[in-house]
């Protein structure tokens, strides 16, 4: 597989998991605010902080302010619209290489949101999920296991794992806007919510939901696909199918060990220490693979 | 009056001038013309949708934005009979050894250009001409691989060469998917002909492009090389790689390795390349020979070219006969070469090099096609007959000058052939771009594409000025 052919698979993939991430985490967020008491102008600011580009930010946190610089704010690397633009400058190249029905999924998506009305409420968004579910679900029903596959796959648990520790990174800065402990487990239970997780939860720990056995479930319950540990084991699992890489194979077997050696979760100092290093990790990860598979 | 009107009559492919179908034309004909205008459009809405969902579109720059358009087919074939297109294909086949022939001589020993001086200088002086290609040995000689002729038919009905595109010739995807989207949308009138297939076009290339390569390895690594999704052609570099199978790349997919192999950037690591069908103009391909400031070429491939470690296809300086100039003497190469008669008839040539011919050009002008030579898709021509006095006048300073870069041929009328216009059947002008690979053996595609002026009366038939095409059918 050329190397530039893999380079804009993976991305592809991540930009196009990240697309629905981001449309999770704003729709969550903007869930909960209907619930809680709030400061609506700091309860909005902490979203365009999880997505990484805080500083570039500098209007007023009005509602539609922060909306517009998340979803539609072309300058903002983290926007969702920025997301849709560099995954499809990246699609071009792969016309032949995705299933036809996985091309025009994507087509779809892109469409969708651009010619979508200019309101922007949590049905468009679920929309966006929906597309790139779709999208996901077309490579891992209908697609041969090959290079272009294992790239995909690749790029889309290293985007996750990335956007699952933020979120748990945000949501524990932020438990002191929730002093009331009622509230602190609706912000857990609606965290569930956003990766899909609630339901899956329930069944394992009917009677408790505080952050501990949230964290627990969000970082290492193996047979949920939206938990750290699981993403881990994919990016693992899909290593066995890509040419060797002592590097990327010790970065990502180090990742597990940090998750693995780090399973308390009550003090919030440690954990986010942990998250941190685990980010950092993935940082070295993507770092890796462009060394080693893409621009070598 | 009469003698003129008969002089102006247009040949059409269908009808007689009686406006009836010509024989084995019937079918087809009345197909279309029984048809509703209701069912027309449910035809026509058929073919849009799946083109669409086939994805096949061509590249156009509007207002510096860069658009997909849905590519223009229309529904009604162009029909061209076995028995005449086995002449054609005959002459095709003779042209091209022909001019593959000459290529090799201009880059040998020029025994023909020192028998035809003028056209020797005229080459010598052709920014077509690289000098820097003295005295290489492509694999059997060929040069030009792959070439695209364009043929138009006279008010007689009679075949006549237009052009040799010997560079990157495009047109060959669509030709391809043309012929499936008919299959879907007319299937019912494919019963009525034994229409020929086209559809292993791409197996021919692929060998093709393995005969031309230097390496005696089984399995050899050919290569599409493209500048990149920006191309009007993308969609073709794009479906012909993946048809057969190989890698499409751009120039950032490759190096020279120590040893002048030219190498692919893996994710297993680098891998040499045996062949490489570029699409990208000679001008571009090495920077280190031509154009500096190419992105789009790989450094020190015309190295590797020299010690025959790679193949390129068309070979690099083919385009030295792709020259409104040269094409006026295929007639004598083919002599010269074959000791043959040309079979393929073409367009009376005036060289404004001559002086000859010049003076004849500035007398006639408005009766004349006017072209410089080093343009194509359609550009910089002057059209004699539509044109206003003060565009013929100032055609004229031109030609004198710089006369050796015109070339005028008389006014040849296009054939037309009826055409879908929203619901009614109307005559549009057409021509013909068959494909030809010469490898171990000689290859032409079983008509080609036809691409048809949509405007009335208009002739130009490129894609980008409003062109659209039609599917070819040679028929038993």
């Amino acid at each position: 597989m050329l190397s530039s052919i893999a380079e804009k698979t993976y991305w592809l993939s991540r930009y196009i998991e990240r697309i629905e991430n981001t449309s999770r985490l704003i729709n969550v967020n903007s869930d909960l605010l209907l619930d809680i008491p709030h400061d609506e102008s700091n309860d909005l600011k902490h979203l365009i902080k999880i997505t990484g580009h805080f500083d570039d930010f500098k209007k007023s946190n009005s509602k539609e302010n922060v909306f517009f610089y998340l979803i539609e704010d072309e300058k903002n690397p983290s926007s969702i619209k920025y997301s849709i633009e560099m995954a499809k400058m990246n699609s071009r190249y792969l016309l032949t290489m995705l299933p036809k029905s996985a091309w025009e999924q994507f087509n779809n998506l892109y469409s969708d949101f651009n010619n979508g009305a200019v309101k922007r409420n949590s049905e468009d968004l679920y929309q966006i999920i929906r597309n790139s579910q779709r999208f996901f679900a077309i490579i891992s029903d209908g697609m041969q296991r090959n290079d272009v596959f294992n790239f995909i796959k690749l790029g889309r648990f290293i985007e996750r794992a990335d956007m699952l520790s933020r979120i748990i990174e945000d949501q524990i800065l932020r438990k002191e806007t929730y002093v009331n402990k009622y509230y602190q487990n609706l912000q857990w239970s609606s965290v569930l919510r956003s990766i899909n997780g609630y339901e899956s939860f329930k069944t394992i720990n009917k009677e408790n939901l505080n952050q501990e056995v949230v964290l627990g479930f969000m970082i290492m319950e193996k047979l949920f696909p939206r938990s750290l540990k699981y993403c881990v084991d994919k990016l693992i699992e899909v290593q066995k199918f890509l040419p060797k890489s002592t590097n990327i194979k010790k970065i990502t077997k180090s990742l597990l060990k940090n998750l693995e050696k780090n399973n308390v979760y009550k003090y919030d100092k440690k954990i986010l220490k942990h998250l941190d290093n685990f980010q950092f990790g993935l940082i070295k990860l993507d770092k890796e693979i462009n060394e080693r598979f893409f621009s070598y | 009056m009469n003698n003129k009107t008969k002089e102006n009559k247009l040949f059409d492919e269908y009808l007689n001038n009686k406006q009836l179908p010509r024989r084995g034309f019937g079918n087809a004909f009345n197909y279309f013309s029984k048809l509703t205008p209701t069912k027309k459009r449910f035809l026509i809405k058929t073919r849009d949708s799946i083109i669409r969902s086939m994805g096949v579109t061509f590249r156009v720059y509007d207002n510096n934005k860069l658009i997909d358009r849905d590519w223009p087919l229309d529904l009604m074939p162009r029909i061209i009979k076995e028995k005449e297109w086995i002449e054609v294909k005959e002459g095709l086949i003779q042209r091209i050894k022909a001019v593959n022939l000459f290529i090799h001589d201009v880059y040998h020993k020029q025994e023909f250009l020192n028998k035809n001086p003028v056209l020797k200088s005229l080459i010598l002086e052709s920014p077509n001409y690289l000098k820097e290609c003295s005295g290489i040995i492509p694999k059997n000689k060929i040069w030009a691989n792959i070439s695209g002729t364009d043929l138009i038919r006279d008010h007689r009905g009679n075949f006549f060469v237009l052009e040799d595109n010997l560079r990157v010739p495009s047109g060959v995807a669509y030709m391809l998917e043309n012929r499936n989207v008919m299959k879907k949308v007319v299937t019912d009138l494919f019963n009525k002909y034994q229409v020929s297939p086209v559809d292993d076009y791409t197996s021919q290339l692929y060998t093709c492009l393995s005969n031309a390569s230097y390496s005696k390895e089984k399995n050899k690594t050919i290569v599409i090389l493209s500048p990149g999704v920006f191309n009007s052609a993308y969609f073709e570099h794009a479906y012909l790689a993946q048809q057969m199978g190989v890698d499409l790349v751009e120039s950032s997919d490759l190096f020279l390795s120590k040893d002048n192999y030219v190498c692919l950037k893996t994710i297993n690591g680098q891998k040499k390349v045996d062949v490489i069908y570029r699409r990208v103009n000679d001008n571009f391909l090495d920077p280190e020979v031509w154009e500096k400031d190419s992105v789009l070429g790989v450094p020190g491939i015309i190295k590797s070219w020299k010690e025959k470690k790679i193949a390129i296809v068309n070979a690099p300086g083919s385009g030295v006969a792709d020259d409104k100039a040269v094409y006026a003497f295929v007639p004598k190469m083919i002599e010269f070469f074959l000791g043959e008669k040309s079979k393929l008839k073409q367009v009376k040539t005036y060289l404004c090099a001559f002086e000859k011919d010049k003076q004849y050009v500035l007398e006639n002008i408005s009766k004349l096609v006017l072209k410089p030579v080093n343009e194509s898709g359609g550009y910089g021509i002057l059209i004699g007959p539509s044109a206003t006095k003060k565009e013929l006048s100032q055609y004229k300073l031109k030609i004198q000058s710089n006369p050796r870069n015109f070339v005028a041929q008389p006014l040849i009328k296009l054939s037309t052939t009826p055409t879908l216009i929203k619901t009614s059947i109307q005559p549009r002008h057409i021509d013909l771009r068959p494909f030809i690979l010469s490898g171990n053996k000689t290859f032409v595609t079983n008509g080609g594409l036809t691409r048809v002026a949509l405007k009335k009366g208009s002739t130009i038939v490129n894609s980008s000025q409003g062109g659209g095409s039609k599917d070819t059918w040679i028929v038993n």
